[in-house]
């Protein structure tokens, strides 16, 4: 939000032609006036209009290089009639005109052009394309007219001038990994699975987890959801990834892997962000070791996300994938500050990717870790997923410590409470279901719309309907034990205040309302934080106020040069797909920061950057063009007596034909923006 | 039932089925809608934006090709508005597109002209800098980039139909050209289909290139005689020049929606133009006077067919023709079991299937008509694909979710266990359920080498099937136990949701087993060929004693692998003798051979239609009119399941009969088009094991037979069996395709 000379983003218009300079309008949007610390932005231009920031820019070669953008994002484009001629024919005449050699009835052309690629093109691109320029030609005629009276070239056309563009679109703007959703969503339609997969992995290696268990911020921003419901844009990357394990093809590998360049980097922990810094400049002909502490690879997505949601063979395709890139992995291996130490001489470069293992206390009366049947989430699902997915068994020391008589977890005729409200609690309660347990309960301070929020609707549902008791607006208030053995907790009921002055409504105790449950196990749930006892001290390395390391949220370099931090232990928990952004970024700075030291971001990053702030979803927007109330396809689930004591995965995934219909939904909304720099 | 979606199309009330879009209703309806990419087999390539159509309700146009219609909306196909647009859209088709209609193959069946002129786009409105976009040779095939207007048809049926996924779109905005994928030159099996599919003259047959305008050639509706998938084709013919003969120019499918493979596109020149000769006929009379036997092929009509079976009758001697007779005798003993005459599957039940698995063929080669049904189910059903073979086909690999590789000489086994499997839970007979509790499943798993777990992966990943085809191919029907299999084959059908089809092999493979009563083939003297082997050889290839008519040059009827009575017609004349005139001169009389179509054996599900009845045309939505499809007939179903015989071995070199792409049998071999690759093909590991390597030329020996190839390195292959062709060798074709061989390097010779 910032002065313009001239803007029309978004249907705003602000004209400040003829007016000085200190008495320019803001905007309201967050416009890349500032390109980068040490470019300043003349003007941005994209599917909503266009800003200029300086009175100085050529706006006829600007429409003219916007026009050639379209041309170069060929990727996106050349793929309908309208378009694949229409932006030529565009180019062409902006750039007749431009030159000098234009005449009147090019812009009638133009106008004409750009009105049939707006009401026929196949994707927004080609839709939108012709916005800005017509606005540009609508507002500045009078400079295209002289070009053409005058036949003389315009202000800047033969001056060397920047241009930054990038191509976007909502749910790729959306997603914290940036996965280019209608590439894939388009191979899907056009039955071309290996394009649909490499098109994931441009950005996303784990293509088979983030089709099945990503929260999908990317569907909160569907441009869909504008005229009836969003794409289901998580379960269709899995076809892709799904159809390359079934039909035994080799890893489909959106680039070629580069030689090897000499230069070496470790990665610390084989989570997603380890294992997504790690395929990224393995492709770049960088040699990488993965450290990980566990016996096996996949970090939390292996121990943590339990086999019904992402059976451990898919996930193991995705892991072999990125082995499949020459990544080298070393297990059972915990690393310390020697180590760290030691990396910094023997690596260009070290990515911490340890992720939030320790489980957060509840903070209730008499809450000691030593009293029998208090078992953090973390080490209860590691207790059950090893088992489950790998066949480790439970040593007699730790079956005593969680009262468990048999080397694997069998909750038979127990009472589980687990406190929390996220997806890794959901994972607790239904692991414990799975595991036999008497009676589960959710403890969860908020109510039922929270939780839904929290994690999915389809999440929630399925808990409900396996038998888990979930009991909203609560809190374990004390844990009581007889000789150190949990027998029960007393809970507190709470209810919402609304705030009369109009805030945020508050949770009140209910006084006289609390009670008491019979329990066996009180599982916490709430939260988790970071092990980073590997970091040498004196380091000092930069902390948040969460106890996560430091970054500035767009390299990923710690305060330490040459240690970079990524996923779970920067953010602090969060999900698959924001570690696996984090750390595609990454892997990128680090890709360039191993052979200058220095820290750098692609034009293509900044734009990224730029885009996310202004948001690219507009949820007020009107649809135009697509038929309304085409159903969104819902993938078929187990039957509840089919799935609750088994490890089946829930979700059978969309079958072919809901694939398709699903597919054909989604609208394409590519859009250009550019900056002249 | 599926709900029903009701709607209006320019005020007509519809409705529309799950997965129907406004286009393919109002097409049902004969409502008009213009397209350029549209193609009915495929998913929409929605690239030509000609189909926006209005919704009530909404603004902006809506694309009717890949938008399902919604309960009650009001559609509106026609308005000055579209027609603006769609105006529009042809006048950005012909911005320089180069005006050579004059020298251009398509000219006068291009879709481009078409619309150009049903917009009346006179003139070019706009303008663009024009490129310089060379012709690219593929062999039988040309693309021309700057005729190409990237419908994007011919990548989508390559990819969704074929299954050769062998060209993609190469984006670049205006620069967007069509280029093989994964190679510099184009690697696929040349079905042609991406010419036949082509709006405009961009991709084209090298061949036909520039050799006659369409106006000129006249189509004669046929049936494909190299296989017997039977494709309906049109074989378009004319002069070969002033008062030439007559030529097949080239071959031309209804590409919306069946497909053809390139033998049936360029292999079109198999005609016998033998002239007529009088001694000979004499000869042949007098040959057949003295025969004990005729010995036929399967590469003739029914009513050839039935004026043998009379010529038998009337000489009393004996047929021959061990692939059609080994046929029956499957097709027997499954009838033994299902109590019906013939098995239930299809192509078109191949294709709607959501699971597939083919046993004992090498498939795409065999028979590429059930190879591009299975590649349909795959592409669009999602099908699971179970490929059980002793080889991998690198063809396949796009479509086979699991390969089951089995021991050469265990198809019993693979069958019972295939059975067992299946059958677990049907409600068998007692006896039936006895078989397979007496099963010693560890010697199968053994022998057979498929274990346990590759049939609990198989159940597993049929779980949600709802539709399914099991096919059957020619090494099953050629087995020492094919009785066996056929019971077996006939249980599942029986029990499970499972078609069932059976491959045969030549085109008329299973006409002939149906007409005929053939005779176990033996070394008697006096036999006389009929396109086969004998003392005296009557040919329709050409260079046998008596020349008859191919099958391009006879009118009559085939029974394809769809149990369809398919007719098929005269594209050239011949202008010698007949079957028919044989017959006539042992006094049966009719004066046209088709006059036997209605006479068909009717207790084989034939029916008394005369030939002039028949229809050959696909409906416009794609309905199959052609012909008629046999009927049922009960049969006793007094067989039993008979106990397993031991597993053969077959060790050292072994190699397996089957054709290259494109070839099929000596009628494939004489088109001059078809590519004619006569090598012995094997992996690094069989020339190891053979001595040989790459390019020897080695001597083979098999039963009694001894040939020479070129030996070629392939590392598309495994294993230690080597592919032999088959087309060029005058082999007994009924044979079991795997032998047990001799390789020998020749030295000096």
């Amino acid at each position: 939000m910032g002065k313009v000379y001239f803007s029309t983003w978004n249907g705003e218009f602000i004209n400040n032609i003829n007016v000085p300079e200190e008495e320019w309008k803001e905007s309201a949007y967050n416009l890349p006036a500032q390109y980068d610390s040490h470019r300043e932005s003349k003007a941005f231009i994209g599917w909503d209009g266009v800003a200029l920031f300086d009175k100085d820019v050529d706006v006829i070669r600007l429409a003219m290089e916007y026009a050639a953008q379209y041309q170069e994002y060929s990727e996106a484009c050349g793929r309908c009639a309208p378009g694949r001629w229409g932006g030529r024919i565009l180019y062409d005449q902006l750039d007749k005109i431009a030159r000098g050699e234009g005449c009147v009835s090019d812009l009638e052309h133009l106008k004409e052009i750009g009105k049939s690629m707006q009401v026929t093109s196949k994707c927004e691109i080609g839709k939108t394309v012709p916005n800005p320029i017509i606005d540009i030609m609508t507002h500045f005629e009078s400079e295209f007219l002289e070009c053409i009276e005058k036949q003389k070239p315009s202000r800047h056309y033969h001056n060397d001038v920047s241009y930054i563009a990038k191509i976007t679109s909502p749910c790729s703007d959306a997603c914290p990994s940036h996965v280019d959703i209608p590439a894939y969503i388009e191979g899907v339609r056009d039955l071309r699975m290996d394009d649909s997969l490499m098109a994931t992995r441009q950005t996303m290696p784990l293509a088979h987890v983030c089709g099945r268990v990503c929260p999908h911020p990317c569907e909160d921003a569907c441009r869909r959801t504008n005229l009836d419901e969003p794409i289901s844009i998580m379960a269709l990357k899995r076809l892709g990834a799904d159809w390359e394990t079934d039909h035994g093809y080799d890893f489909f590998h959106p680039m070629q892997k580069k030689p090897l360049n000499g230069k070496r980097v470790a990665v610390i922990g084989a989570g997603p962000a380890g294992l997504t810094t790690a395929y990224y400049l393995a492709a770049e002909g960088v040699a990488v070791d993965v450290y990980e502490e566990l016996p096996v690879l996949g970090g939390e997505v292996a121990v943590g996300v339990p086999e019904y949601r992402m059976p451990i063979g898919k996930y193991n395709k995705d892991i072999e994938c990125v082995k499949d890139m020459g990544v080298n992995f070393i297990v059972n291996y915990k690393v310390n500050a020697d180590d760290m130490r030691r990396f910094e001489n023997e690596y260009d470069a070290t990515m911490v990717a340890t992720g939030t293992r320790i489980s957060k206390k509840v903070y209730c009366q008499n809450e000691r870790a030593d009293i029998k049947g208090y078992w953090g989430a973390i080490d209860f699902l590691d207790k059950v997923n090893l088992y489950e997915k790998y066949g480790y068994t439970i040593s007699k020391e730790e079956q005593e410590k969680n009262l468990l008589t048999t080397d694997f977890v069998d909750l038979t005729g127990k009472t589980v409470v687990c406190v929390g409200g996220g997806f890794t609690s959901m994972d607790v309660v239904r692991c414990a279901i799975r595991a036999n347990a008497k009676k589960v309960y959710m403890i969860y301070r908020r109510d039922e719309k929270t939780i839904i929020k929290n994690t999915t609707y389809e999440e929630y549902h399925e808990a409900v309907e396996e038998g888990v008791e979930f009991l909203f607006h609560s809190a374990v208030a004390e844990m009581r034990d007889e000789d150190n053995i949990l027998k029960s907790l007393l809970i507190d009921k709470f209810e919402l205040v609304p705030d009369p002055n109009g805030g945020r409504a508050e949770l009140v105790k209910v006084e006289g309302a609390s009670y008491v449950i019979e329990a066996d196990y009180l599982i916490p749930a709430v939260s988790q934080s970071a092990d980073l006892k590997l970091l040498p001290p004196e380091w000092e390395i930069e902390m948040t106020s969460w106890a996560t390391i430091k970054t500035n949220g767009k390299d990923y370099m710690t305060s330490r040069k040459g240690v970079f931090a990524s996923g779970d232990c920067e953010y602090g928990p969060m999900t698959i797909v924001n570690a696996v952004g984090q750390a595609k970024r990454a892997a990128s700075v680090m890709s360039r920061f191993i052979h200058t030291k220095e820290i750098s971001l692609t034009d293509d990053e900044i734009m990224e950057d730029h885009l996310r702030k202004l948001r690219v979803y507009n949820k007020k927007e009107k649809i135009t063009g697509w038929l309304k109330g085409v159903p969104r396809q819902h993938s078929q689930v187990l039957e509840v007596e089919d799935r609750k004591y088994n490890n089946k995965e829930v979700n059978l995934g969309f079958t072919q034909e809901e694939a398709m219909s699903e597919a054909e939904r989604c609208m394409r909304c590519y859009y250009i923006a550019m900056v002249q720099a | 039932m599926e709900k029903m979606i009701h709607f209006t199309i320019d005020g007509v009330a519809v409705e529309a089925q799950k997965g129907e879009t406004i286009l393919t209703v109002a097409r049902k309806n004969g409502i008009y809608i213009p397209t350029m990419c549209y193609i009915s087999k495929t998913s929409p390539c929605a690239s030509c934006r000609m189909c926006v159509v209005e919704a009530s309700g909404m603004d902006g146009f809506v694309l009717s090709c890949n938008t399902p219609p919604v309960e009650g909306v009001e559609i509106t196909t026609s308005s000055e508005a579209l027609n603006h647009e769609r105006t529009n859209i042809m006048r950005l088709y012909d911005v320089n597109h180069p005006l050579e209609c004059g020298v251009c193959d398509k000219s006068g069946e291009c879709d481009l002209q078409n619309k150009t002129l049903e917009f009346n786009v006179a003139r070019q409105n706009f303008s663009a800098k024009d490129q310089l976009r060379p012709l690219k040779k593929w062999g039988l095939i040309d693309y021309e980039p700057s005729l190409c207007i990237m419908c994007e048809k011919c990548v989508h049926v390559c990819n969704e139909v074929i299954g050769d996924d062998a060209i993609e779109v190469q984006f670049g905005g205006y620069k967007s050209t069509i280029i093989p994928k994964g190679s510099d030159v184009l690697d696929c099996t040349f079905c042609g289909e991406c010419i036949a599919v082509c709006p405009v003259g961009a991709l084209t047959s090298s061949n036909f290139k520039y050799s006659a305008n369409a106006w000129e050639l006249t189509r004669i509706p046929a049936t494909c005689a190299h296989c017997s998938a039977g494709c309906p084709l049109e074989y378009e013919t004319r002069h070969g020049s002033i008062n030439g003969d007559k030529k097949i120019y080239r071959v031309k499918n209804n590409f919306e929606f069946s497909s053809l493979c390139g033998a049936g596109r360029f292999g079109f020149d198999f005609e016998n133009s033998a002239k007529k000769d009088d001694k000979a006929f004499t000869n042949a009379i007098e040959a057949l006077k003295n025969a004990k036997a005729i010995r036929f092929s399967s590469m003739i009509t029914n009513e050839e067919a039935h004026i043998l079976e009379l010529l038998k009758e009337k000489l009393n001697i004996k047929l021959f023709n061990e692939d059609a007779r080994k046929f029956a005798a499957f097709m027997g003993s499954y009838s033994s079991i299902s109590g019906k005459k013939h098995y239930s599957g299809s192509l078109e039940g191949i294709k709607k299937s959501d699971a597939v698995i083919v046993i004992g063929s090498r498939i795409a080669t065999d028979n590429p008509g059930v190879r591009y049904a299975i590649t349909t189910a795959s592409k669009h059903n999602g099908a699971k694909v179970v490929y059980a073979h002793p080889l991998e086909d690198v063809l396949m690999q796009n479509v086979v979710t699991q390969m089951m590789k089995y021991e050469v000489g265990t198809e019993e086994g693979v069958m019972v266990l295939l059975a067992d499997t299946l059958l677990k839970n049907a409600e068998l007979t007692q006896d039936e359920r006895a078989f397979f509790d007496d099963l010693d499943l560890g010697y199968l798993h053994a022998e057979t080498n498929l274990g346990d777990e590759e049939f609990s992966h198989m159940m597993k990943s049929f779980a949600r099937v709802k539709k399914a085809t099991l096919v059957l191919g020619e090494d099953l029907i050629s087995h020492k136990r094919s009785s066996n299999i056929a019971k077996l084959s006939a249980l599942i059908e029986k029990y499970t949701n499972f078609s069932l089809v059976v491959v045969p092999r030549d085109v008329n493979t299973l006409g002939v087993s149906l007409i005929n009563s053939l005779e176990r083939d033996e070394e008697t003297l006096n036999t006389v060929g009929y396109n086969a082997k004998g003392d005296f050889v009557i040919s329709s290839i050409g260079g046998g004693d008596l020349d008859i008519p191919s099958l391009n040059q006879q009118e009559g009827t085939f029974v394809n692998i769809d149990r369809r009575v398919l007719p098929t017609n005269v594209a050239l004349p011949f202008h010698g003798y007949t079957l028919n005139d044989i017959a006539k001169a042992f006094g049966i009389n009719e004066s046209e051979t088709v006059n036997y179509t209605k006479e068909l054996k009717k207790d084989a599900g034939f029916r008394a239609v005369s030939f002039d009845d028949l229809e050959n045309y696909l409906g416009t939505l794609g309905e199959d009119n052609r012909g008629y499809i046999l009927e049922d007939v009960a049969c006793k179903s007094d067989g039993e399941l008979e106990e397993l015989d031991d597993m053969p071995e077959f060790n050292g070199t072994v190699i397996y009969h089957a054709n290259p792409v494109l070839q099929f049998n000596a009628y494939t071999n004489k088109t001059t088009q078809l590519p004619k690759d006569d090598y012995l093909r094997g992996s690094a590991q069989f020339a190891i094991a053979a001595k040989i390597s790459d390019g020897d030329l080695v001597r083979v020996s098999f039963g009694q037979t001894t040939i020479k190839r070129v030996f070629k390195q392939d590392a598309d292959l495994k294993g230690t069996i080597a592919l032999n062709p088959v087309y060029d060798l005058d082999l007994d074709s009924s044979r079991y395709r795997f032998e047990k061989s001799k390789i020998e390097r020749v030295i000096n010779e």
